[in-house]
């Protein structure tokens, strides 16, 4: 038998090359997947402080002890794998046992922070700070499982440990579904019961409702009805969870009292109507036995106070704070005062609550503008503290008094058996409850987090081109700028708002013509600027003084906004007023706090009031920082 | 002489043509013919035959750049695009975009080099005739099917090695070992039912019309699947029609080997893949069956 030439009939010799070469492909895979990269160990291997501390067995020794109940003066406290094992006044500690000096030191149990809301790296952020538990009000179930997934795995050791009510309960257009999220809202016809019963498939741990008619915010929305809300509490109690409340005012709160809600996740910023007398608010929540979750730090934003800068420029907090963090507590909600709502009327609130013996509970509302993950929470403390509460009732409220609130039984305190949530300081917080701050170790389960942000993971040549001063538009030829991606409208449409607007370029200036309409809570209408090469690019405005134009209009105020790259939180606002004559207004950017160097965007728009206005504009300039001021 | 199927070299497949072994009817002899059923080539041979099939496939392939770049290339342009230049680090639900998207871009690309090599590549080969030769070969049916995939699976091993070399050395993905291994096989794997899918689309259009055909089923498919965007970014109706997309579930095993939360469970997502095999098998043989060859042979 011939071989023909279309016989590739291998001979012997060439069928070992062919198992030669497939010994040789195998062994390149496996070599390739090996070096494939792996993850590394959860803290970054530059924090030397972490790398310092002992982990899962050791002892904290000569310390005084917060239990989350008591203050012992001095204390020993051994932890073995990852639980606390023993505490006493002395103890004997076994040898080859690490030790940690607490002298000059306080050890308190790992905080926990029960109003807050996550995403992302927000619970790794939570615990650079000593907040080693949270209680989500409201995030994306999805999320929620695959971080529960991993506590569930192996504890999750880079981040908080995350309690959450998955989806919130809200109508259409109410309160919550001005978010990315899609909410289901329980809308007439809904079953309670079903609604309840699908949160707590998707994973939910309690169910929170939201009872907000719009009155704190400045204008109306729709919301759940008294009635509605008892259901949804009466089902969430048959299924054995919780139900809480987000209330905006004091006639709320007492809706939700009598619909049999077990705790309230914001006080309110109105005043306590029959205030000192057994007919108050107050006295309704002490007698239906409800917990109070303050988020006196978010009250402080809202009414237009800056403890969240004051925060960010702390520098116990500064090396903990990322630079998204920094620019968050340094963002404003931008809303025009609102008579009648103020700090003190909530702090004035507090004591009482304290006073009756309502179980206070710290919160921040992290991430809202003017807070920050775990950073907040020491602000919170702070307030609670301004409010009238000790600093031991104010440690009681971010420790056990959220486990007792939430049935935790292995957190929230240092006593044998329970979790190494350990958070330790130097200095008193029982004395000065600012002392938290100066955090010196946090353990989550025995071991050790890191204490200082990693470097920011910007994307690749994320630095954005500095813009210089000077004229961007005249509108003499249209819309066209001299420099950027140039002008567009920008309403609230885009979140579901009902605001409306028209640009144009008449006569050599820009008309804008609008109306700002209730249906988004934070409503815009507008002309927007991008000073970038296309639209939303960011860029640096830090060298910057200020933006300057010539205004007329009606239907004032107006608001000057800029919009940062970053996604979320509420952009700087500043408020400027336009009447019948033209004149020229300056905005100084220190009246616009913000991530100066990821600007995206400067926005003209009426509002925050609803209704028409028109406003032109001229003579558009970004202004050099020795600029002269003009009015505002 | 004449040439007997015991003197033809089993292997020889291109050039054996079977002749009846039955003797001449006579005048005398009113036997009815009863042509001798050629026997099938023994075992080691039909091996080979797979073998040579496979190979000569794969090297047809790689001979024709126009093919061969872009169904590699592709995929990982867009994810040196979408998941590297534009900050693969920010987070992406539990993990980083550039994860993320080794993920689906893994799906992406094994879903077209399969579809365009099944789809464009039979509907080509029967426009040009080849089917006719192949079944007067001894060459059986399965071989050229079998060639098929295995070509599919090389060059969808190919991509998914390139996306992890990508993602390893400059997005920043760092996953255990298992997880790298888990990925790639469900890819590879992954790549079955849609050449299958392939072969029904090569039987069902011409080979004119194919490469327009897969394009247009492809393209859109993988956006509305979240095979570029994560499906939860993608507007509400376009989301309504993603479970019922084959690329959705390959997208969602992908994900859930690199340890995101599928938004489906894992059986339903590997049932649906099964039954669009079985179902696209089903088509394939139906289009065979009523075109017979007619059409192009």
């Amino acid at each position: 038998m011939t071989q023909t030439p279309l016989d590739p009939t291998p001979t012997s010799r060439s069928g070992l090359r062919g198992w030669l070469l497939a010994a040789v492909a195998v062994a390149a895979l496996v070599a390739f997947f090996a070096l494939l990269p792996t993850p590394k160990a959860d803290r970054p291997a530059a924090d030397a402080a972490a790398t310092d501390l002992p982990s899962d067995t050791f002892a904290v020794v000569g310390v005084r002890l917060f239990d989350g109940e008591r203050v012992l003066p001095r204390c020993d406290v051994l932890v073995r794998d990852g639980r606390v094992a023993a505490v006493a006044e002395h103890l004997e500690i076994p040898s080859g046992v690490p030790t940690v000096d607490g002298a000059g030191r306080t050890l308190l149990p790992g905080l926990l922070d029960a109003h807050v809301h996550t995403w992302g790296d927000s619970l790794a952020d939570a615990l650079r700070f000593g907040v080693t538990t949270v209680f989500d009000m409201f995030t994306d179930p999805q999320y929620a499982a695959e971080v529960r997934r991993r506590q569930a795995a192996d504890g999750n050791p880079g981040a908080a440990d995350l309690f959450t009510a998955g989806l919130l309960a809200t109508v259409a257009g109410g309160h919550g579904t001005q978010f990315p999220i899609r909410v289901p809202t329980v809308d007439p016809g809904v079953d309670a019961d079903a609604w309840v019963a699908a949160r707590l498939a998707e994973g939910s741990d309690y169910v929170k409702i939201i009872l907000e008619d719009g009155s704190s915010l400045g204008h109306p929305i729709p919301t759940l009805s008294a009635a509605r809300v008892a259901e949804l509490a009466a089902a969430a109690h048959r299924h054995g969870v919780l139900a809480v409340a987000h209330v905006g005012s004091a006639a709320e709160a007492r809706l939700a009292m009598e619909a049999g809600v077990d705790g309230l996740v914001h006080l309110f910023l109105d005043a306590d109507p029959g205030v000192g007398t057994t007919g108050s608010v107050a006295h309704s929540i002490a007698d239906a036995g409800a917990f109070v979750v303050p988020t006196l730090t978010v009250l402080e934003s809202l009414a237009g106070g800056h403890g969240g800068a004051e925060l960010a420029d702390d520098p116990r907090l500064a090396a903990a704070l990322s630079r998204e963090q920094s620019g968050q507590l340094r963002r404003t909600f931008g809303l025009p005062p609102q008579p009648g709502l103020s700090l003190d009327n909530a702090l004035d609130t507090t004591r009482r609550l304290a006073t009756l013996g309502v179980p206070i509970l710290a919160g921040s509302d992290a991430p809202n503008p003017g807070t920050a993950f775990g950073a907040s929470l020491h602000r919170e403390l702070e307030l609670l503290v301004t409010a009238g509460l000790t600093p031991v009732e104010a440690l009681t409220a971010a420790t056990s008094a959220p486990a007792d609130a939430f049935g935790l039984d292995d957190r929230g305190r240092v006593a044998p058996g329970l979790r190494a949530d350990l958070l330790l300081v130097a200095g008193d917080p029982t004395t000065d409850v600012t002392a938290t701050r100066d955090r010196v170790a946090v353990w989550k389960l025995g071991r050790p987090a890191p204490l200082q942000a990693s470097e920011p993971d910007a994307a690749p040549g994320a630095a954005a081109p500095a813009v210089e001063a000077g004229l961007v538009s005249d509108f003499d030829d249209g819309l066209s700028a001299r420099r950027g991606a140039g002008w567009q409208v920008s309403t609230d449409r885009r979140m579901h708002g009902e605001s409306t607007a028209e640009i144009a370029a008449v006569d050599g200036h820009l008309q804008v013509t609008g109306e700002i309409a209730a249906g988004f809570p934070f409503p815009w209408a507008g002309a927007i600027y991008f000073p970038g090469d296309a639209p939303m690019q960011p860029v640096d405005l830090s060298a910057l003084g200020g933006v300057a134009f010539r205004a007329r209009g009606a239907g004032g105020p107006f608001r000057l906004m800029l919009l940062g790259a970053a996604q979320g939180g509420m952009p700087a606002t500043a408020s400027f007023a336009a009447g019948d004559d033209w004149r020229r207004v300056v905005v100084p950017l220190a009246d616009l706090p913000a991530d100066l160097d990821q600007v995206g965007a400067v926005l003209f728009s009426g509002g925050p009031g609803l209704g028409p206005f028109r406003l032109e504009i001229d003579d558009v300039e970004l202004l050099a920082s020795d600029a002269d001021g003009g009015q505002r | 002489m004449t040439l007997t199927r015991s003197d033809v070299p089993a292997s020889d497949v291109s050039s054996s043509v079977p002749t009846p072994t039955a003797p001449r009817p006579t005048a005398l002899t009113p036997t009815v013919p009863t042509p001798t059923v050629p026997t099938p080539p023994p075992r080691r041979s039909m091996l080979r035959i797979y073998a040579l099939e496979a190979r000569a496939e794969c090297l047809k392939l790689l001979r024709m750049p126009a093919f061969a770049v872009p169904s590699v290339a592709f995929p990982w342009v867009f994810y040196i695009l979408f998941g590297l230049a534009f900050g693969g680090g920010r987070a992406a639900g539990p993990t980083t975009m550039a994860t993320y998207l080794l993920a689906t871009y893994g799906a992406f690309g094994v879903i077209g080099v399969s579809l365009f090599g099944f789809g464009v590549g039979v509907a080509t080969e029967r426009g040009q005739g080849w089917m006719l030769l192949k079944r007067a070969s001894p060459m059986p049916p399965g071989a050229y099917f079998a060639a098929k995939t295995v070509m599919a699976l090389a060059f969808s091993t190919v991509i998914v090695l390139g996306l992890f070399a990508l993602g390893g050395a400059f997005g920043g993905v760092a996953l255990p070992t298992g997880r790298w291994l888990l990925l790639a096989v469900t890819l590879v794997a992954g790549a079955v039912p849609f050449c299958a899918l392939g072969l029904a689309l090569g039987y069902l259009c011409g080979p004119n019309s194919a490469p327009a055909v897969v394009n247009l089923l492809y393209l859109p498919a993988a956006f509305a699947s979240g095979l570029w965007f994560p499906v939860q970014v993608l507007p509400g109706f376009v989301q309504a029609i993603a479970p019922w997309l084959p690329p959705y579930y390959l997208g969602q095993l992908a994900l859930a080997a690199i340890g995101v939360e599928p938004r489906s469970p894992l059986w339903a997502c590997v049932g649906a893949l099964a039954l669009t095999t079985v179902l696209a098998l089903a088509v394939a043989r139906l289009a065979y069956v009523r075109d017979r060859g007619q059409t192009y042979g």
